[in-house]
């Protein structure tokens, strides 16, 4: 009897450390279910709305009746059998390694700057940089578009009034080079300010003394910041190059209103530009959701590398 | 569907209709788009008109959104070679033809644009035809007294012209170079075109020989007039902005261009009908114009259609012409400069997918692929023309 009492007992209050085990490992997920649920209404979503317009035949006509016609896989086999899409993803990815390699160098070289400089001409640099930063993209497209104008514009008279060249009534909007380079110009310029100043930050981490030591056994200022200065910084250089690639991959406005719609031709679309194209303009929505959606894949593979370096400095004590 | 029906019946409570007029109307004719509303409100009291103005660049995404999320306009203005599309896909109303004043005279091309399968969802708005603007006092000065009569003694003139204003940059005639309403003109002058159907499906003319003969005879026209850049469109910069900094004799364009030369060349501007290459013949020019059509969701289709015959009477209608535009009706005709040039006129392809050839810039990258020798004339034409015939093809 006694040993019966005692071994259901013994069962009880096992069952109950069950359940406060059980109860302990959960509630860490319960509090995660209102992230949860506020992700999956933001974001989930839209993106199941998505998916499904990829599988669907939605035109203007489907839009009108607000119902699109199911055709499975059709427009990823249409998308990634159009020429189009392969030459601008190729085009786009020139175009955002140029892009993001101009910007980490400039980058680079302003933030090591900034660290020799007087306290007056670093106020002063660092002022402009934020001013830069506080420009909205919009207003720099037009400003931009004005500087470079044909008929009028203020580069075209100072390149001919320094004598590098008979600049007058040239026209930088005549090639597709030209006019990429005038949208690489723009961006790197805007990207700047958040580069210099995260990385200027960055390298107030480098410990002065261990740069003294190398000095004093002989380093050269290249072999310093080679096997010191970047060390340091690799892990901000790889969250900034990380970020400025998914910014410059998929980027739409500086290009769409600088080079302009009515110049906008298959043969100078970049990503973000072929989407627009072919999901509103043509108002083929279906395409234009498949576009994103590989657009998508691309940018999340791209973040892979972003997210493990973000995951891992989480892990660090 | 089921928005559709049951939003008739609150037609009679409506405190509001919303139009969307496109931004001409609001720097040119504001004043009619008030006295229409005036009678509008005069015969539907306590019912008010919320005139919203678009950019031509833009209202038609703005448009599919509201398609899509409602809130839309219950008017809307388009352009005639933007209707098609929106027809076929069933976006617009049925309006009733016979309750329009002059509706049996409408201009022909324009009544076309807004009929679909035999019904009329667009009602004729105005149209307008290109006419040159040019500067008196320049052309004096030059010794011309006569207005060119052919292209050919156009760029006899032009030389004269620049022998007397010799300022870099200056254009004789200012034609932005990838103008196609312009380089178009030339095309149809020497008998081209751009598409034609042949047994339900389309084909491109660009590249036949009558075709390509008024493309070669644009690019000499064109380098020996304009100084505009080659690649430009006719809004960046305005013609008339160029003109107003007097770095022009004369422009191409609509012959409300007058509106914006600058104080200084008001009284010295006046207007002639561009002529083509033979003589007594004016250019084709390109009949634009809009249509006011009622979009299927809106919710208030008989307001709608009430304030379109507003807008669209005789009265306004007079008061349109009188602010330099064609009247929408054959009886109200006049013989200003403009309406003389609407003589001869050619219009796009009337095909569902035509508005995706103009947003594909393929009539302007061709001409700027052919004005800066990037392609000869042939090869650009031809891979345009094969490109807007697959574009129109589409199902």
């Amino acid at each position: 009897m006694a040993a019966a009492a005692e071994t259901t007992l013994i069962r009880s209050r096992r069952r109950r450390r069950f359940w406060n085990r059980t109860l302990q490992a959960s509630i860490p997920y319960g509090l995660i279910v209102p992230v949860l649920v506020v992700i999956g209404v933001i974001l989930g979503y839209p993106l199941y709305w998505l998916v499904k317009l990829s599988t669907q035949r939605y035109g203007l006509f489907e839009l009108i009746r607000h119902q699109g016609v199911s055709v499975g896989l059709d427009n990823y086999r249409s998308v990634l059998h159009d020429q189009i899409f392969w030459h601008t993803l190729l085009r786009t990815v020139v175009f955002t390694v140029v892009n993001v390699s101009l910007t980490m160098v400039a980058g680079m070289a302003i933030a090591l700057l900034l660290v020799r400089v007087s306290a007056v001409v670093r106020v002063l640099v660092t002022s402009g940089l934020v001013l830069v930063w506080s420009m909205p993209v919009v207003v720099a497209v037009q400003i931009f578009y004005w500087m470079t104008n044909f008929q009028n514009g203020i580069v075209n008279y100072v390149l001919t009034q320094l004598r590098i060249g008979d600049f007058f009534q040239h026209d930088w909007y005549a090639t597709t080079f030209s006019q990429l380079s005038l949208v690489t110009v723009l961006i790197v310029w805007g990207a700047l300010p958040f580069v210099v100043i995260t990385l200027y930050a960055g390298l107030a981490q480098v410990p002065h003394d261990l740069v003294e030591a190398a000095e004093v056994d002989g380093a050269r200022p290249w072999r310093v910041f080679r096997d010191i200065t970047l060390p340091i910084l690799r892990p901000i250089l790889l969250i900034l190059t990380s970020l400025s690639i998914i910014w410059d991959f998929g980027v739409f406005t500086q290009p769409f209103l600088l080079i302009g719609p009515s110049k906008i031709t298959s043969g100078n679309y970049l990503m973000s530009v072929y989407l627009f194209e072919e999901g509103y303009f043509k108002s083929d929505f279906g395409r234009g959701a498949t576009i994103s959606i590989l657009m998508l894949l691309m940018v999340a593979a791209l973040s892979v590398a972003y997210v493990r370096k973000m995951v891992r400095i989480g892990d660090e004590p | 569907m089921a928005a559709t029906s049951g939003a008739a019946t609150t037609k009679t409570t409506a405190s509001s209709i919303t139009v969307w007029l496109q931004v001409d109307a609001q720097s040119g004719w504001p004043d009619l788009v008030a006295a229409a509303n005036q009678q509008f409100q005069s015969d539907h009291p306590g019912t008010t008109v919320n005139v919203q103005y678009q950019n031509w660049g833009d209202h038609l995404q703005k448009f599919d959104a509201t398609l899509a999320g409602g809130g839309g306009p219950d008017v809307i203005e388009m352009g005639n070679t933007e209707m098609t599309k929106y027809m076929a896909a069933g976006a617009f109303a049925p309006l009733d033809r016979s309750s329009f004043d002059n509706s049996a005279t409408w201009l022909k091309g324009l009544a076309a644009s807004g009929a679909f399968g035999g019904k009329t969802y667009g009602v004729p708005y105005y149209a307008g035809s290109r006419v040159v603007t040019y500067r008196t006092d320049l052309f004096k000065k030059a010794g011309i007294n006569k207005l060119p009569a052919t292209t050919a003694e156009y760029t006899a003139d032009s030389k004269k012209l620049l022998a007397k204003n010799s300022q870099k940059g200056f254009s004789p005639l200012y034609i932005a170079g990838t103008d196609w309403y312009v380089a178009m003109g030339f095309v149809f002058d020497y008998g081209g075109g751009i598409a034609t159907q042949v047994s339900g499906k389309w084909k491109g003319l660009l590249s036949s020989k009558k075709s390509i003969a008024g493309l070669t005879a644009y690019k000499s026209f064109y380098l020996a007039n304009s100084r505009a850049s080659k690649t430009t469109d006719e809004t960046h910069p305005n013609p008339y902005d160029v003109y107003a900094q007097g770095q022009a004799a004369s422009m191409i364009g609509p012959s409300w261009f007058t509106c914006c030369v600058g104080k200084k060349y008001t009284a010295s501007t006046a207007q002639f009908v561009m002529p083509g290459h033979v003589k007594g013949q004016a250019i084709p020019g390109f009949l634009g114009g809009s249509d006011l059509a009622v979009p299927v969701t809106s919710g208030n289709k008989s307001l709608a259609s009430d304030w379109i015959k507003d807008f669209t009477s005789t009265a306004s209608e007079k008061g349109l012409q009188a602010k330099g535009n064609i009247p929408n009706a054959t009886n109200l005709l006049g013989t200003s400069v403009n309406e003389r040039a609407a003589a001869r006129s050619w219009f796009v392809p009337t095909a569902k997918h035509w508005v995706d050839v103009e947003n594909g810039n393929i009539l302007r990258n061709m001409l700027a692929q052919i004005l800066t020798g990037k392609l000869t004339i042939q090869q650009a034409a031809s891979s345009a023309s094969d490109n807007i015939a697959s574009v129109l093809n589409q199902p």
